[in-house]
C-alpha cells in the first residue's frame, strides 16, 4: 500500500497500463499495419512486397477525389441536418421533458435496439418507387410516376441523417441539461428576448456538447459505406464504398489502406481546425 | 433428350485456349492409362471427355506450384485410383447399391455457404431436403445464405484465414467455377475423398468431367449450372429480347446490372458481337467502356449480386441482367397481381456457368459435407432440388426423375434448355489471375466503386 503512496506517477501510469496496451495492440499495431500496407506493390497473384511506394498517395487521391469530395459533402450536409433536428430534441428534453425524462431519452436510443443494417434495409422497403410512402402520393397524383427516392443522393443523406442521429442528440442533451435554470431565468430578467436567451446564453453554454456531437457524427459519417451501398446508386457511391470494394472485391490491399490513410489524414486535419475555431477547452465542459 | 447431351457437353466442357491446346497435345503415358481406364468402366465416352481427362498428368500441378506440398506424381497416382475407383462404381451402382458403404458412418454437423434460392425452402425458413438428409445421416447442417457474390464471398471469408493457414469456418461453400479455380491454384480447397462414394462422381454428368482445373473431378463438384440473362417484369416491359435493353434510355434507373464482372461484361461483349470465351484486352475495354457509360447516364439503378431479387420484387427495378432460376424459383411464386416475372436468353446470346461445391482447406467436418455431397447426387434428391430451384442439374438421371415427380417440368428450358438456347450460350475467357485482378479493378472503377 504504501508503496503506491510513495510513488504517486507510477500509480496513474499502473491503473492507465491496460488501457494504453489495450490501444497499443488494437489500434496503434493494425493501424501501422494497414499505413505499411499501403506502400505495398504488387498484385493478388504474385504477392506483394513492401516497396515503400509513396507514389500511391497522389495517385489514388487524384483517381477518387469525386468520392473523397462526396463523401465530405453528404457527411458535412447530414451532420448539419442531425445538429437542425436534434437541437430542439434535445433542447425540448431537457427543459421540457419533465418527468417523461428518461423516456423520452429512452425513446432517442430506442432504435439501436434493432440492427442499423435491418433499419436500412427497411428504407428500401418503405421508400421503394411503389411502396408504402411513395406509392398513395403518386396514386393520388402528388408526385410524378417516375420520381424516385431509393437510389439518389438524397436517400444517402437521409440515411446518414437517420442513423446519426442520436450520436448528436445524446451529447446535445447532456450539454444542456447541465444548464442551471438560474441562468436562463437571470437573462430573461435582464430583459433578454427568447431568441437573445438562445443565442448568448443557451447556445454557447451547449458548445462542448455541439462539438462533441458533430464529431461524433461527422467522422463516421463520412467513412460510412452501409447507407450508400443500400440506398444510393452507382453516381452516389461514397469513399468508404471505395475503400471497401478495393479489399473486398478487386483484393487491392495498397489502394484501400492508402485511401483509409488519407481519409483518416483529411479528418484529422478538419478536426483540428475545427478544434481551433470553437476551442477545445470547451471540450472539458469546464466553464459551467 | 440425346442432342441435348452432346450440345451441353460442348459448352459447359471447358473452352480451348491456347494453354489448354497446349495440354491436349502434350499427352502423356500416365494419361493414357488413365484413359484406359476410365474407358473400361464407362464405355464409350466422348473423345472430348477422354482428353480432358488425360489433360492430367501433362500439366503442370498448379497446386504443387502454389504451396509446393504435393509430389506432382502422387498427386496424379491418386488421381488415377479415384478414376479407376468411380468408373467401376459406376459400372455397378447402376444396378443397385449393394455393396456395403466403405464410409463410415458420420454424425455431427457441417456449416454451409450458399446462395440466395439455391435449395428448396418452405416458410419459415424449412430445407426439406436437408432435413431428409438430417433424418437419413443424422448430420445437421447449418445452412447459410452467405454468398451473394464470388469476389465478395472470396475476399471476405476466404482468403483472410486461408492466406495464413487456418480454417474459414466454411465446412462446405458454392461458388462459380473460376472461383473455384483459383482456389484450386492456390491450393484452398480440400480434395473430395470420393472412396466408398455411392453416388459422387458416378452420377456426374460426362460434360463436367473434362475440366482441365479439376481432373477427376476431386475438388469441385458441380452443384447447378446456369444462365445469365434478360430478366424483367413483363407486364412493364413487353416482350423482350435483345441485350440493347440494357442500354435503352427508355429504362433508365429501372435497371440493375450485376455486380459479377463476368456476367454484366460478358454480356456487353456479347451485344457488341465478341466471344466471351475467347476475349481480348481491348474487347474487354470497349465491353467495359459501354458498361461505364451506361452507369453514368443513370441507366443503372443498382449495382448488386444476388440481391438484385430484391430490387426486382419491390418493383424499383422492372429489367435486370439476371440468372436463370432466380426469376422462376424466387421471384415469380410471390409476384404482386400487376407484376409478370420472365427471364429470357437474349438473341444475343448469354453466359453459361456452373456453381460448385468445395470443401475450404482444412475445415473441421469434411466428412460430414462429403456425405451430403453424395446425398446430393442421389438422382430423385438432385430432381427435387431442381424442380425448385430451375437451373441446370449436373446429376445423371435426375432429368428421368424429375420428368416422373413433375412432367411439366420436362417442358421447363431454364432445367433443360434446348440445342438451340444451348448454342448461344457462352463461358466467360479464363485468365491468369493477374489478368483478372486488373479486369475486377476496372469494373469496380466503372461501376462507380
Amino acid at each position: 500500500m504504501s508503496w503506491f503512496r510513495r510513488h504517486p506517477t507510477a500509480t496513474a501510469y499502473l491503473l492507465l497500463a491496460p488501457g494504453i496496451a489495450y490501444l497499443a495492440i488494437f489500434y496503434l499495431y493494425p493501424t501501422l499495419q494497414m499505413f505499411l500496407v499501403s506502400l505495398w506493390t504488387g498484385t493478388a497473384e504474385g504477392g506483394y512486397q513492401l516497396t515503400f511506394n509513396f507514389g500511391i498517395y497522389p495517385q489514388a487521391l487524384a483517381q477518387y477525389s469525386d468520392h473523397f469530395l462526396r463523401s465530405l459533402l453528404y457527411g458535412a450536409i447530414a451532420t448539419l441536418l442531425t445538429f437542425l433536428i436534434g437541437f430542439p430534441l434535445a433542447y425540448f428534453i431537457a427543459f421540457r421533458g419533465g418527468r417523461f425524462k428518461s423516456l423520452l431519452l429512452f425513446l432517442v436510443i430506442a432504435p439501436f435496439f434493432t440492427s442499423f443494417l435491418l433499419r436500412t434495409l427497411s428504407w428500401r422497403i418503405i421508400f421503394a418507387d411503389q411502396g408504402l410512402a411513395l406509392g398513395p402520393l403518386k396514386d393520388l397524383g402528388l408526385l410524378p410516376d417516375e420520381f424516385r427516392l431509393t437510389a439518389t443522393p438524397i436517400a444517402v443523406i437521409a440515411g446518414i441523417t437517420y442513423n446519426f442521429l442520436p450520436f448528436m442528440t445524446l451529447p446535445l442533451y447532456v450539454a444542456l441539461e447541465k444548464i442551471p435554470p438560474s441562468l436562463q431565468e437571470a437573462a430573461e430578467d435582464l430583459y433578454a428576448g427568447t431568441w437573445q436567451r438562445l443565442r448568448r446564453v443557451t447556445f454557447p453554454l451547449a458548445l462542448p456538447g455541439i462539438f462533441a456531437g458533430t464529431l461524433l457524427t461527422f467522422i463516421p459519417a463520412v467513412g460510412d459505406f452501409v447507407n450508400a451501398e443500400l440506398l444510393g446508386s452507382p453516381q452516389s457511391q461514397m469513399i468508404g464504398n471505395v475503400i471497401q470494394a478495393r479489399f473486398l472485391r478487386v483484393s487491392d490491399y495498397p489502394t484501400g489502406a492508402a485511401l483509409s490513410f488519407i481519409l483518416m489524414a483529411a479528418i484529422l486535419v478538419g478536426v483540428f481546425i475545427y478544434a481551433r475555431l470553437v476551442g477545445t477547452e470547451e471540450l472539458t465542459g469546464g466553464t459551467s | 433428350m440425346h442432342d441435348r447431351g452432346d450440345a451441353l457437353d460442348q459448352v459447359i466442357a471447358a473452352p480451348v485456349t491456347r494453354r489448354r491446346m497446349l495440354q491436349l497435345t502434350a499427352v502423356t503415358g500416365v494419361s493414357a492409362f488413365l484413359a484406359a481406364c476410365g474407358t473400361a468402366g464407362t464405355g464409350s465416352p466422348s473423345p472430348l471427355a477422354t482428353s480432358g481427362a488425360t489433360a492430367i498428368g501433362a500439366s503442370p500441378s498448379p497446386t504443387a506450384s502454389a504451396t509446393g506440398t504435393p509430389p506432382a506424381a502422387s498427386a496424379t497416382a491418386r488421381a488415377s485410383a479415384t478414376a479407376a475407383a468411380s468408373a467401376t462404381a459406376e459400372a455397378t451402382a447402376t444396378a443397385e447399391p449393394t455393396i456395403a458403404a466403405t464410409r463410415a458412418p458420420v454424425s455431427g454437423s457441417f456449416r454451409w455457404a450458399n446462395w440466395v434460392g439455391y435449395i428448396d425452402r418452405e416458410r419459415g425458413p424449412r430445407y426439406p431436403t436437408l432435413e431428409r438428409f438430417t433424418q437419413e445421416t443424422s448430420v445437421t447442417v447449418e445452412y447459410e445464405q452467405a454468398v451473394d457474390d464470388n469476389e465478395s464471398f472470396y475476399a471476405a471469408d476466404l482468403a483472410g484465414p486461408l492466406g495464413v493457414g487456418q480454417p474459414t469456418g466454411w465446412d462446405l461453400v458454392v461458388l462459380t467455377d473460376w472461383m473455384m479455380q483459383r482456389l484450386v491454384t492456390r491450393g484452398w480447397l480440400e480434395q473430395i475423398d470420393t472412396n466408398g462414394m455411392q453416388n459422387y462422381p458416378a452420377n456426374l454428368l460426362d460434360a463436367y468431367k473434362t475440366r482441365e482445373w479439376d481432373p477427376g473431378n476431386l475438388y469441385a463438384a458441380p452443384w447447378q449450372s446456369g444462365m445469365t440473362g434478360i430478366g424483367h417484369d413483363r407486364g412493364a416491359t413487353g416482350e423482350l429480347d435483345s441485350l440493347e435493353v440494357f442500354w435503352d434510355p427508355a429504362y433508365a434507373g429501372r435497371m440493375t446490372y450485376l455486380s459479377e464482372m463476368r456476367d454484366t461484361i460478358g454480356l456487353s461483349a456479347l451485344r457488341l458481337g465478341f466471344a466471351p470465351e475467347m476475349l481480348t484486352q481491348e474487347q474487354f475495354d470497349e465491353s467495359l467502356a459501354e458498361v461505364a457509360r451506361a452507369v453514368n447516364e443513370g441507366l443503372v439503378r443498382q449495382l448488386a449480386g444476388n440481391s438484385y431479387v430484391d430490387v426486382m420484387a419491390l418493383g424499383d427495378a422492372i429489367v435486370a441482367i439476371a440468372w436463370s432460376g432466380d426469376v422462376q424459383g424466387l421471384l415469380a411464386p410471390d409476384q404482386g397481381p400487376d407484376q409478370d416475372f420472365q427471364w429470357v436468353l437474349a438473341r444475343e446470346g448469354g453466359m453459361l456457368w456452373t456453381d460448385n461445391m468445395g470443401i475450404p482447406k482444412g475445415a473441421a467436418n469434411k466428412a460430414q459435407a462429403e456425405a451430403w455431397i453424395d446425398f446430393y447426387y442421389r438422382p430423385e434428391i438432385a430432381a427435387i432440388v431442381e424442380a425448385w430451384v430451375n437451373y441446370v442439374c449436373p446429376v445423371k438421371g435426375a432429368e428421368e426423375e424429375m420428368v416422373a415427380l413433375d412432367p411439366a417440368l420436362a417442358e421447363n428450358t431454364l432445367i433443360f434448355p434446348t440445342p438451340e438456347m444451348l448454342a448461344r450460350l457462352h463461358s466467360f475467357v479464363s485468365t491468369d489471375l493477374d489478368t483478372a485482378q486488373r479486369w475486377e479493378g476496372a469494373f469496380a472503377d466503372a461501376i462507380g466503386l
